[in-house]
């Protein structure tokens, strides 16, 4: 046990961060208007404002109560989210069946265990399944495999 | 009769080749999802929606609805022989179920579930049959100030009355208004929050926003956590699902009373299959003459919740598609769907696309009908999906997430938005924040903006316009009591610590 909530302490205080830079960056940079004729920075400036207010009412109370540890687990979604972005970046250059066995490889790391075996298999029937489902049963137009150079 | 045209119109539709072929897809996948525990109905339809592009509107929704109830079926499977819920919606039907099912009564069980399924799924239809369309022909006289009102209601009551802190909720929808925010301003076409960067000029795609928040925080939270444990497919087969005369005799009443407190909370904003399930099983233990039965194997307290829960989820479309309010993440989905094909949701949807509202709602027996199908002689299938370990299966997941965001605009600027929003789903999840307010708010924000801007505008920015008209006033009026309640309930919970297991 914590002697503050923590969890909501730090979920308040972003929350309270987040709702005032948007209402400073709406206000700055787009036209705020009349309540009669509202310009584009008006609603995310009152918005911001809002959830400024709702990061202090979740705060505020989180300092008098005890809380539970937070559990943060690192490489898990640090694997899953690498996974992804692999893809973001293989696709375009190399087509889908590089960027799909990179997904593949790197998020199963997020298990923490390396089964290089099933990892092919694994590989193997996705870019199969795609192919069949995305290509050959939907006709998208997206390129399969690229070689850039 | 009015009725009876519309009946046959929606037949005409749903039945076509397309459509019955796309309803099958819809549910059977739906009853894969709902089988494997880790797996959501939302990541389900989000990871499908951007194939529903390449469909007809009426189509597409055929098939998006079709996975939405298909996985409440399914996931009764996995509550009764595994004793975790496929869905939220299918924790309580864990109680009686899986007791049943050690029993060697799991075939019985699982009959119950599909039965009182198809049941309370029908019940929901005719009422959305009925109410749908009554409602949106009285909806035709708002203007904005009333629909402002309604949707502000719509997402306070989301954000309160679910489970968890309401402040929190609220908190989401706000966030979630302000990422619906980006992008171009619609009276005066500015691009905000776009950063200087092109791919925000069009604002955020829902199709990653939802892929992040549901879907890659979902896989992250599961990762290590859920373990398939093994279960002979052998075991359940259809032979051993002949119920006895009196375990029918009992059922009856609790599918009755199930579908029509499921009827009731499905169509509420915020309350949906989950709450339910949940309050119609209370009922029905309360008013048994053998309360000591229920939680040992009672087939009772597998009738009420699956009626409950399938009759909400198809009353959860009467505000959908009758007012263009969702309820429910899913239901914010479908009308994200509806939009992307340029179909405006409201209560004039009902009178010019007669053939999707009644097609959708026809195809809804159809799709419950195969459902029974699937669910019954082929149960064993099912089963054996069980067995899949989770460290295939999420690779997988990932693969079609990247895919199908990325075949939207085939841009790889989508799917680092997914990544993104993963990240924030994930740090929502460590911080106790509820994702689904977060949705809705991104859903409808964009629409809350354009009638708030031309409601003060037609009041010439005066405030009591909100007030000074009836209807909109009285929702006001119910939006204010819904916040002090959940005020009132936030101060009494305030010593509870909450643990949430990631799902």
């Amino acid at each position: 046990m914590l002697s503050r909530d923590y969890r909501d302490i730090i979920g308040g205080a972003i929350l309270l961060v987040f709702g005032l830079w948007v209402a400073w960056y709406a206000g700055q940079h787009y036209e705020t208007g009349t309540f009669r004729r509202m310009g584009p920075g008006m609603f995310p400036m009152i918005l911001g404002l809002i959830l400024a207010g709702f990061g202090i009412a979740v705060a505020i109370p989180a300092f008098f109560r005890t809380g539970t540890k937070l559990e943060i687990r690192l490489w898990t979604p640090l694997f899953v989210l690498l996974g992804v972005a692999s893809f973001a970046l293989l696709v375009r250059p190399f087509g889908l069946f590089p960027a799909i066995v990179s997904v593949t490889v790197i998020s199963s790391l997020a298990e923490l265990r390396f089964r290089p075996v099933t990892l092919v298999l694994l590989s193997a029937a996705l870019c199969l399944m795609v192919w069949l489902i995305f290509r050959v049963g939907l006709g998208l137009p997206m390129a399969m495999y690229r070689w850039p150079f | 009769m009015d009725l009876f045209s519309n009946i046959a119109l929606g037949l005409n539709t749903a039945l076509s080749t397309t459509n019955l072929f796309y309803c099958f897809i819809g549910v059977f996948i739906g009853t894969i999802i709902g089988v494997i525990p880790g797996v959501g109905a939302i990541s389900a339809i989000s990871m499908l929606l951007p194939i529903t592009f390449y469909l007809e509107p009426t189509t597409a929704l055929i098939m998006l609805g079709g996975i939405w109830y298909g996985t409440t079926y399914g996931g009764s499977i996995a509550a009764i022989l595994l004793n975790i819920p496929g869905t939220p919606a299918n924790a309580v039907t864990c109680m009686d179920g899986h007791p049943m099912a050690r029993q060697g009564r799991g075939g019985v069980a699982l009959l119950t579930a599909a039965l009182s399924s198809f049941a309370g799924g029908s019940i929901g239809i005719l009422l959305l049959m009925l109410f749908g369309p009554v409602i949106a022909t009285y909806a035709l006289s708002f203007g904005s100030a009333e629909y402002f009102a309604l949707m502000v209601m719509g997402l306070v009551a989301a954000s309160t009355i679910s489970d968890g802190s309401a402040i929190k909720g609220l908190a989401m929808v706000v966030l979630g208004i302000l990422f619906g925010c980006v992008g171009a301003d619609i009276y005066t076409g500015t691009p905000r929050f776009n950063f200087g960067t092109l791919e925000l000029t069009d604002a955020i795609s829902l199709v990653a926003l939802a892929m992040g928040i549901f879907g890659v925080s979902e896989v992250i939270a599961s990762v290590r956590n859920v373990h398939t444990s093994s279960i002979d497919p052998k075991s359940v087969t259809f032979r051993a699902m002949k119920p006895t005369r009196d375990e029918v005799k009992r059922s009856a009443g609790p599918v009755l009373r199930g579908s029509s407190i499921g009827a009731f909370f499905g169509a509420l904003p915020g309350t949906g299959p989950s709450v339910a399930a949940f309050i119609a099983y209370a009922a029905e233990k309360r008013i048994s003459r053998h309360p000591e039965k229920f939680g040992k194997g009672a087939v009772e307290g597998i009738a009420a919740p699956e009626s409950a829960n399938n009759s909400a989820d198809q009353t959860a479309f009467i505000p959908t598609l009758s007012l263009g309010i969702p309820g429910s993440p899913t239901m914010a989905l479908m009308l994200g769907a509806l939009m992307i094909h340029g179909i405006a949701p409201g209560p004039s949807l009902v009178n010019e696309q007669p053939s999707l509202f009644w097609g959708l709602i026809m195809s809804f027996w159809i799709g419950n009908v195969m459902l029974v199908i699937l669910n019954v002689p082929l149960i064993s299938v099912w089963v054996r999906l069980l067995t899949i370990p989770y460290h295939l299966l999420y690779p997988a997941v990932l693969v079609f997430i990247c895919i199908g965001t990325y075949s939207v605009h085939q841009s790889s600027f989508e799917v680092g938005l997914v990544v993104f929003f993963g990240f924030i789903g994930y740090m929502m999840r460590i911080l106790d924040w509820p994702a689904a307010p977060l949705l809705l708010g991104f859903v409808l924000g964009p629409l809350m903006e354009e009638h708030f801007r031309r409601a003060m505008l037609l009041s010439r920015g005066d405030f009591m316009t909100f007030i000074d008209r009836p209807i909109s006033a009285t929702v006001m009026a119910i939006t204010a009591c819904l916040l002090i309640w959940g005020v009132v309930a936030a101060l009494r919970e305030r010593r509870k610590v909450k643990f949430r297991n990631a799902e």
